[in-house]
């Protein structure tokens, strides 16, 4: 394996491991917020859901990166 | 939905507001929140009537505590026949008779509760001091028992044993050597110690005990003055006799419960009833003469209402549909109607909100996408299977409310899960493969075939978004709303557009289509600015790209699968590279067990939120309130 191959793949991980780390740091936020308010409003149990899962796309779009990258990898081998 | 409007002279009020009740289809509203068509003064309730709804609600809530004392009422097959017996009576029946439940059960069930609950503390108590007794009475034995002598035992810390030299010393000093101390570490972290020392003595040595702050063993009060061998003994044999008091005070109060429950429970039921009908009078508009009751309920039940109301009040009562302008309807209460196999879905759509009246209901839309999803991302036989087991036992054990819904929902995505476990060839991963040498339908999920994987993913992705788009376009065409219709269409045609020249640059569709692409990029950006007015300029064109990420947010499909296949995938490898077969076979059915879980709990909200957040976002229009019609409680 050379190092052009070596840093795509870093950078594949760093594509999905830093946008898992910002979606965590959201849904922390969000959680602990959104937790709060459950307890005085049940009734907002949806509501919260939807804006827990929101930065989820952070890290399914990192994904998609990582994967267009590990396919370029492919084509390349 | 319609309002009706309900007119009768002033003497039928109960009987109509109880014939009301007893049908249970509409739904009253107060009479000065209709708006200037219809302007009257709200009905005040007299003294006799304020002094007996505080009378009811007083008597309802000493029914619900005596109820709480007794054990819950087994159901029994007539409770409905008298339940509707019950809710014949008078408002006077139903009081005279609460209040004689009250005055013959409540003293019995009362002092049997107290006495249960004392019986269940001295249990606990005595529990409690048995253990420690027990822990000093090795001590207790080798000392004699002396007439003018104390015996006090004490449960130090072993890190701070030492205290005891202390003590010692401070005893000689006070006894003049006329005491006896005997210590021993009874466990790793506690030092029992008795001291006897003389009865005279005793004021001192406790002002010294408590200077030191060392905590003696206190005796219960009944039991003080005893010796140790003596409390001891007593203790285990009132323990012994506890429960079989507890049990007999159980027994009583099981009796009076057969004796009574079921006829508290009724009158709880029936006198609640009177309750909210005393407190709707306050929702009534009246004149001098007559009362006037505005209401939303069902269409469809119009006729049968006439009919009762005709029946239990006669034809001193009028009932008509009010005219209503579209947005007046807008504020129509809400009751889903779907057929039965997609009702279970309906409290995932009223998790968010429910759909504003006249709009569309996604229910059945989520009833058949979302399993699907949910099948796509889990798709193993075994997890499926498995699923499916687990919410059958699920549902015989809930009858009724969210758990049931939830479990009928989970029936229908496992059996998607199974469907897509054949498709992909997973059965725990790729065990079945080579288990049984299960093949896979359609493809398998694994790196080699990612790139289809993400490509079919974005393909749900869009069919998903576009139809969201159609309906809303709908939706707009239908509530003639031009700036709902201009940016709808905006997203549909830009996503179009967008997926066009994408299709074009990575060369599945000729360059010589890139012209009307970005034609049509214009337009749809164009539309879809519009109605924003100046700021649409730049909001537009990031609506667009928002509805291009709405639909790569469907990558999670495949993504999250993925990771669930890779797991099961560690699991079987675990268990191949394990020495000790039992072993690995542990390790490997409880990661197993972990990413079914995961794989449950993250698929049903992955799906959710894609509904929630990508799919309903292009036409659901929600803001709807629940129908409440007005109604007896039922027991």
């Amino acid at each position: 394996m050379d190092l052009g191959t070596g840093l795509l793949a870093i950078g594949a991980g760093l594509a999905v491991g830093l946008a898992a780390l910002a979606t965590g740091w959201a849904q922390a936020r969000i959680g602990s917020a959104g937790a709060g308010a459950l307890t005085e409003k049940p009734e907002l149990f949806g509501s919260i859901l939807i804006m827990l899962a929101l930065p989820e796309t952070l890290v399914i779009l990192g994904f998609a990166v990582a994967a267009m990258i590990i396919l370029l990898l492919k084509a390349g081998a | 939905m319609t309002k009706v409007q309900i007119i009768g002279s002033k003497g039928k009020l109960e009987a109509t507001l109880r014939a009301l009740q007893r049908l249970g289809t509409v739904e009253i509203k107060d009479v000065t929140e209709h708006g200037p068509a219809l302007v009257l003064p709200r009905m005040t309730l007299d003294q006799a009537v304020l002094a007996q709804r505080e009378e009811i609600g007083l008597l309802v809530t000493r029914l619900e505590s005596l109820g709480a004392l007794l054990p819950p009422l087994a159901k029994t097959a007539d409770l409905s026949r008298l339940y509707e017996e019950a809710s014949l009576k008078s408002t006077e029946e139903l009081v005279a008779e609460a209040r004689r439940v009250l005055s013959e059960a409540g003293p019995r069930a009362q002092s049997l509760a107290l006495r249960r609950d004392e019986l269940e503390a001295e249990q606990a108590s005595l529990t409690r001091y048995h253990a420690t007794l027990r822990r000093v009475m090795p001590l207790a034995a080798g000392i004699p028992e002396l007439g003018g002598y104390e015996t006090v035992a004490l449960l130090i810390e072993r890190r701070s044993s030492g205290v005891l030299d202390l003590i010692r010393q401070q005893l000689n000093a006070l006894t003049g050597d006329h005491f006896e101390i005997n210590a021993q570490h009874v466990d790793q972290e506690t030092t029992a110690a008795i001291v006897v020392f003389p009865r005279e003595q005793s004021a001192q040595v406790n002002a010294l005990l408590g200077r030191e702050n060392i905590s003696q063993l206190r005796l219960p009060k009944e039991l003080a003055g005893v010796s140790f061998k003596e409390a001891l003994a007593t203790m285990a044999a009132r323990l012994a006799a506890i429960p079989g008091e507890i049990e007999r005070v159980r027994e009583e109060l099981r009796r009076l419960g057969e004796e009574w429950a079921l006829w508290l429970a009724l009158l709880r039921a029936a006198l609640g009833d009177r309750l909210r009908g005393i407190e709707v009078v306050g929702q009534v508009g009246t004149t001098r003469y007559a009362f006037v009751l505005v209401g939303w309920m069902a269409r469809r039940d119009l006729g049968a209402l006439k009919e009762a109301l005709a029946a239990a009040v006669g034809p001193q009562v009028l009932v008509g549909e009010l005219d209503l302008s579209r947005e007046e309807m807008k504020r129509a209460p809400v009751a889903l109607a779907n057929p039965r196999p997609v009702r279970p879905f309906e409290f995932l759509v009223a998790l968010v909100a429910l759909p504003r009246y006249g709009a569309l209901d996604p229910t059945p839309l989520m009833a058949l996408f979302m399993p699907l999803f949910f099948g796509l991302i889990l798709g193993d036989v075994a997890y499926g299977a498995l699923l499916l087991i687990f919410t059958v036992l699920l549902l015989r054990r809930y009858r009724q409310g969210p758990l049931r819904s939830l479990s009928q929902v989970m029936i229908v995505c496992g059996l998607w899960s199974v469907v897509f476990g054949f498709l992909f060839g997973e059965f725990l991963g790729s065990f079945g493969y080579r288990a049984f040498g299960l093949k896979p339908l359609w493809m398998e999920r694994s790196g080699e075939t990612l790139m289809s994987l993400l490509v079919f993913a974005v393909a749900v992705g869009v069919a998903h978004v576009m139809l969201g788009l159609v309906l809303g376009i709908w939706e707009a065409v239908q509530a003639r709303s031009r700036r709902e219709l201009s940016e709808r269409l905006g997203k549909f045609i830009a996503l179009i557009a967008l997926f066009w020249l994408l299709a074009i640059v990575a060369e599945r569709l000729p360059r010589e289509l890139s012209t009307p692409a970005v034609v049509a990029l214009i337009v749809g950006v164009a539309l879809l600015s519009a109605p924003m007015g100046w700021l649409g300029g730049i909001l537009g064109p990031i609506e667009a790209l928002g509805a291009l990420g709405n639909v790569l947010s469907y990558l999670r499909l495949a993504a999250i699968g993925l990771s669930s296949f890779y797991l099961a995938e560690v699991a079987n490898q675990l268990y191949g590279m394990a020495t000790n077969a039992a072993v690995g076979a542990i390790v490997a059915v409880l990661l197993h067990a972990l990413n079914l879980a995961l794989g449950i709990v993250s698929s049903t909200i992955q799906s959710l939120r894609l509904h929630y957040v990508e799919f309903f976002t292009k036409f659901y229009d929600s803001g709807g309130e629940p129908f409440r019609p007005f109604k007896q409680s039922g027991v």
